[in-house]
């Protein structure tokens, strides 16, 4: 909203815009329900997280193998380009014509030599430099562009790029620290527990739009103590429950966490007691779902990674996928998953994980207890912005913790929420 | 593999076929609609292979669905799922098929059918859930007709939130 007196060309600014509503109350144990709904706060929220100073998942490298080839993906809520522009180099560019701004590609994925706007056929190298403005110098010696026109000065954003082991980040700002350092020593061990440099292939997508905030898919990996009660086939079959020996840790600013956990047996005991519905006598009619093998070292079976903003990191018994979020607005996200396995897999590992693969994504047997439970969420808010959700399980404090029935890891992302939105 | 395509005027044998086709689907949908669950498994062999798929993927020829079974037993673990352990807001599915393409072949009935779910929740207007082709196989199974082989590929790959029933 720029204001009257402001030029119609400029800009707007934050200072432009209407103040997002002040978080009054003190630490992060209630949160008003603002925050996930207030558009301010949402438009303040693409400037200083989605195009601030942090690494966004952009691909896994595997889908971009050859020189050419490309995927679209969106970023905040940019469209980019994500196209391997040499051997050793993967480009992220904005999917924007630098001459109108037009999101000139729009194929999910390809092989391309250069970048073709079709509007007026304005052509860009790999990298997005410009290469190519027909009638550049008239035709006939009429018209064309001005004398002190310089290509080099109009080729598309590039944005910094970091491949990590196999995985493509990318951010918008110049303040962004190193992916390690942005991670932090202790979410470097995590990230390279499964990311570990082995050669990673792609098993296929799920997409899915789910109507609530884009904070509450975060939030949502980050309290373990829903994972036990709202998950019941979890629970039932012993693939996530709140008496096996489980962790939550979380970085230095509180921003990124990690589930950690491992896998028991079916049984009934005083945990289950307190679960009203769970269902001690369940047997499955066919199990090689539950056929899991140990991959990893140590004796976890479950580690759920997210990287703030954009993405979670999944890995539970050998089910791997990363899940991209983009945020459409305050009240909404698109929610990609790319399901993946390693390139040396054995046709039956790769057929284990694809069929583990149905507990996860819009119609999994877990997965899909939690896009609905968003939703209702959002519901739930909407009328009532000024009312504040608990955040009290396991106490105040942010700190890592050996056990599940805790909030720590979202009290600790709101901490650090609250320092970089000013609020 | 060798096919008589199904639609010549004046074969009795295929047009016995063909009713018998759409009575097995009739009864199919029929199921799904009204939530009869517990029957949809019968209606697949015991060595099935059911995979509902977004194009991308199987175009690609990624083998991940967003629904897959390898059997009628994981086919009725959905149903335990969707009946005893998933939670989701309570909705309304309406399946509306489109025209059948029979063909007959050596390892049974190929019948190939568009495929449109739409979605009511309460208090909502309907919307698309699932847009999509069904590529099936039919054999003979004691005494009726029953799918070895139900692949789903759906071009509304951006689903709306869940797919909670099966398509």
């Amino acid at each position: 909203m720029s204001t009257a007196s402001s030029p119609a060309s400029r800009d707007v600014t934050q200072q432009d815009r209407p103040a997002p509503k002040r978080w009054t109350g003190d630490g992060t144990s209630q949160v008003p329900y603002w925050v996930y709904s207030d558009e301010e706060t949402y438009r303040r929220e693409l400037e200083r997280i989605w195009y601030g100073p942090h690494w966004l998942y952009c691909a896994l490298e595997a889908e971009i193998p050859k020189v050419g080839d490309f995927k679209t993906t969106i970023l905040g809520e940019k469209p980019v380009i994500v196209v391997r522009s040499a051997e050793d180099e993967i480009s992220v560019v904005e999917n924007r014509c630098a001459h109108r701004g037009v999101k000139f590609c729009q194929s999910r994925s390809g092989h391309t030599k250069d970048l073709l706007c079709p509007y007026h056929q304005w052509a860009y190298d790999l990298r997005g430099e410009l290469i190519g403005v027909p009638f550049r110098r008239g035709v006939r010696r009429q018209g064309g562009m001005p004398a002190d026109f310089d290509t080099a000065k109009h080729g598309l954003r590039r944005l910094r790029v970091e491949v990590v082991n196999g995985v493509v980040w990318a951010t918008f700002s110049d303040d962004t620290p190193p992916f390690r350092e942005y991670l932090g020593e202790k979410f470097w061990k995590h990230y390279t527990r499964v990311y570990d440099g082995r050669k990673l292939e792609v098993l296929g997508y799920n997409r899915q739009h789910i109507p609530g905030n884009w904070k509450l898919m975060m939030e949502n990996i980050k309290d373990p103590y829903h994972a036990g009660l709202l998950h019941v086939f979890f629970v039932t079959f012993g693939l996530f429950r709140a008496d096996q020996k489980s962790a939550v840790d979380i970085d230095e600013t509180g921003r990124h966490g990690i589930l950690i956990s491992r896998k028991g047996a079916q049984e009934v005991n005083d945990v289950t007691a307190d679960m009203r519905n769970f269902q001690g006598d369940l047997k499955l009619a066919d199990p090689r779902i539950l056929d899991v093998v140990n991959e990893f070292p140590g004796d976890e079976t479950v580690g759920m990674i997210t990287i703030f903003p954009s993405v979670i990191l999944q890995q539970q018994v050998n089910s791997l996928t990363t899940r991209q979020i983009v945020p459409t607005g305050a009240g909404g996200f698109d929610f990609h998953w790319t399901h993946w396995c390693y390139a040396d897999d054995t046709p039956e590992m790769k057929l284990r994980r694809t069929r583990q693969a149905n507990l996860f994504g819009p119609a999994g047997f877990v997965s899909a207890d939690d896009g609905e439970v968003i939703e209702m969420c959002q519901q739930g808010f909407a009328a009532s912005p000024d009312a504040e959700a608990l955040v009290t399980m396991g106490g105040h404090d942010i700190a890592p913790t050996d056990h599940m029935v805790t909030e720590t890891a979202i009290r600790g992302m709101y901490r650090y929420w609250r320092e970089v939105m000013g609020l | 593999m060798s096919t008589l395509t199904m639609d010549r005027p004046g074969m009795a044998a295929d047009a016995a076929l063909r009713a018998r086709v759409r009575d097995f689907y009739d009864a199919y949908y029929d199921a799904l609609d009204d939530v009869r669950l517990e029957e949809w498994p019968d209606f697949f062999t015991a060595e099935c292979l059911y995979r509902v798929v977004p194009r991308e993927n199987h175009e690609r020829g990624y083998m991940l669905c967003t629904m897959q079974a390898e059997s009628r037993g994981m086919l009725q673990d959905r149903v335990t799922g969707l009946l005893k352990t998933q939670m989701y807001a309570p909705r309304y599915y309406r399946r509306f098929p489109g025209p059948l393409r029979v063909t007959a072949g050596t390892d049974g009935i190929r019948a190939r059918h568009n495929l449109l779910m739409v979605q009511t929740l309460i208090d909502q207007q309907p919307n698309i859930v699932l847009c999509g082709v069904c590529h099936d196989r039919l054999v003979e199974d004691a005494e009726r007709l029953r799918l070895a082989e139900r692949v789903v590929v759906f071009d509304s790959e951006m689903i709306a939130n869940s797919l909670i029933y099966p398509a």
